[in-house]
């Protein structure tokens, strides 16, 4: 019989992997964030002329 | 007439037209000439004694510490800071964005007055200095050396940067037909400086993967030509951002219009490549502290200074360029370039002097004339882009 024994993440490369993994979603994020489309400036008001 | 009567009629014309070109302009008595000139004055003085007397007379060098701080600021941090040159050059002539082309001229003349100045005072720092021309000549030199590698591509990246500025020379002297022919040179020049650029970026970093037994582990990597390469990517956008931001200000009688107003475009651009650039390095200087399995470490008081550079001076400026490039925010990109360059001024002092040789008791710290040395460098190539640019066409005058 067979039995399951858990791997240290720490000795394996699992935790590498995971890694790489967060690498690669957050690059995406990191990409799309940089890459929206351009907030409206709260700073800038536009005047309407009152006639 | 003959030849040589032209000639002789010439040069007499030129070198009347330098002498007046040489002549200070604007007012003497500004805050930045009062603290310069006394330094420069001072700093001189050192070098006297540093070459009368050797290098033991004015700075704290050891056989335990051949590297001291002219080496680890000057040539380590001014070479990584004037990465600036060829990832614009690469970004204009190769990637053709040419919104960035009106920042080209003053961002190779940065690159080529960093190398001039911050590699030229790796003479200060030879005991014999004379030996440098050795690895040019071939001379009792090991051919598969990685100094032998920098050395060359040192001498052969400034003269590209010349060739690639040397344009804007002709232009300034009057010599038409020069400046033709050196414009046609460019891009040339410039796919030749690109490669040398990225081969000795990370060959500066090569030089220390022999010295493994004494460089703090945490700091240590076989991966370090890479780190080196890459963090000289977002040292030199930020550095454009930061002479950009006091350029803008200080010469804005130089610049023209059109620039003026895409500054602020340019300088958005510029902080997003920073941003993307600092993301992957971050995730290496991750990667390698997983494969090196560094846990240990991390709970010391080495492993303390190595969070505040990475997370201090990477992560956090990292954050703040996406930030401020996605909320426009200008003096955020402006404080994270600040915080950037001072990472990379860190980082390359923590490999080059303060985690070198870590586990020894006798530590070194630089004198004050190492110090004042390393500022009089500074200050002399302020001097000279200041000359330059109030004379020839550097800034884009549409």
């Amino acid at each position: 019989m067979e039995f399951y024994s858990y791997v240290n993440i720490f000795e394996t490369k699992g935790l590498a992997y995971l890694l790489l993994m967060s690498f690669l979603v957050l690059g995406v994020l990191l990409i799309r964030y940089l890459s929206a489309p351009e907030k409206k400036d709260s700073t800038r008001t536009e005047r309407k002329s009152v006639h | 007439m003959s030849n040589t009567a032209v000639f002789a009629g010439e040069l007499k014309g030129f070198l009347r037209f330098l002498v007046q070109e040489l002549r200070p302009r604007g007012p003497w008595l500004t805050p930045f000439n009062i603290i310069s000139i006394p330094t420069i004055i001072v700093g001189l003085i050192i070098l006297y004694y540093r070459f009368t007397l050797g290098l033991g007379s004015v700075t704290n060098l050891s056989q335990q510490y051949p590297f001291g701080f002219w080496i680890g600021f000057d040539v380590m941090t001014g070479v990584a800071l004037a990465g600036g040159a060829y990832v614009v050059c690469f970004v204009v002539y190769v990637l053709r964005l040419e919104k960035y082309h009106c920042i080209v001229k003053v961002t190779v003349l940065n690159g080529l007055l960093a190398y001039i100045f911050y590699s030229g005072a790796l003479l200060l720092d030879l005991g014999r200095p004379w030996h440098i021309i050795n690895p040019i000549i071939g001379n009792s030199f090991g051919y598969n050396s990685v100094l032998f590698l920098v050395s060359w591509h040192f001498l052969l990246y400034m003269t590209v940067l010349f060739v690639e500025f040397s344009p804007t020379i002709a232009e300034w002297a009057h010599w038409k037909k020069l400046q033709t022919f050196l414009s046609s040179l460019t891009l040339g020049a410039v796919i030749i400086g690109i490669t040398l650029s990225m081969l000795h970026q990370s060959g500066v970093g090569a030089m220390f993967l022999m010295a493994k037994p004494k460089i703090h582990p945490l700091w240590y990597s076989e991966y370090i030509p890479l780190l080196y390469f890459v963090s000289s990517i977002f040292a030199g956008l930020s550095m454009i951002i930061f002479e950009g931001t006091i350029s803008s200000k200080i010469f804005s009688n130089l610049i023209g219009p059109k620039t003026h107003h895409s500054h602020n475009e340019i300088v958005l651009g510029l902080a997003k490549g920073a941003a993307i650039t600092m993301f992957v390095y971050y995730f290496f200087l991750a990667f390698i502290f997983m494969h090196g399995d560094k846990w240990k470490l991390i709970d010391t008081s080495w492993g303390y200074w190595y969070l505040v550079e990475v997370i201090g001076f990477v992560l956090i400026p990292c954050f703040m360029f996406a930030s401020g490039v996605r909320n426009k925010n200008f003096g955020v990109i402006r404080v994270a370039s600040v915080l950037t360059i001072l990472g990379v001024i860190l980082n390359r002092q923590n490999i080059c002097l303060i985690a070198y040789n870590w586990n020894i008791a006798n530590k070194y710290y630089p004198s004050w004339q190492e110090i004042v040395v390393t500022l009089m460098v500074v200050f002399v190539e302020i001097w000279v882009f200041r000359w330059i640019v109030t004379r020839m066409n550097v800034f884009s005058k549409e």
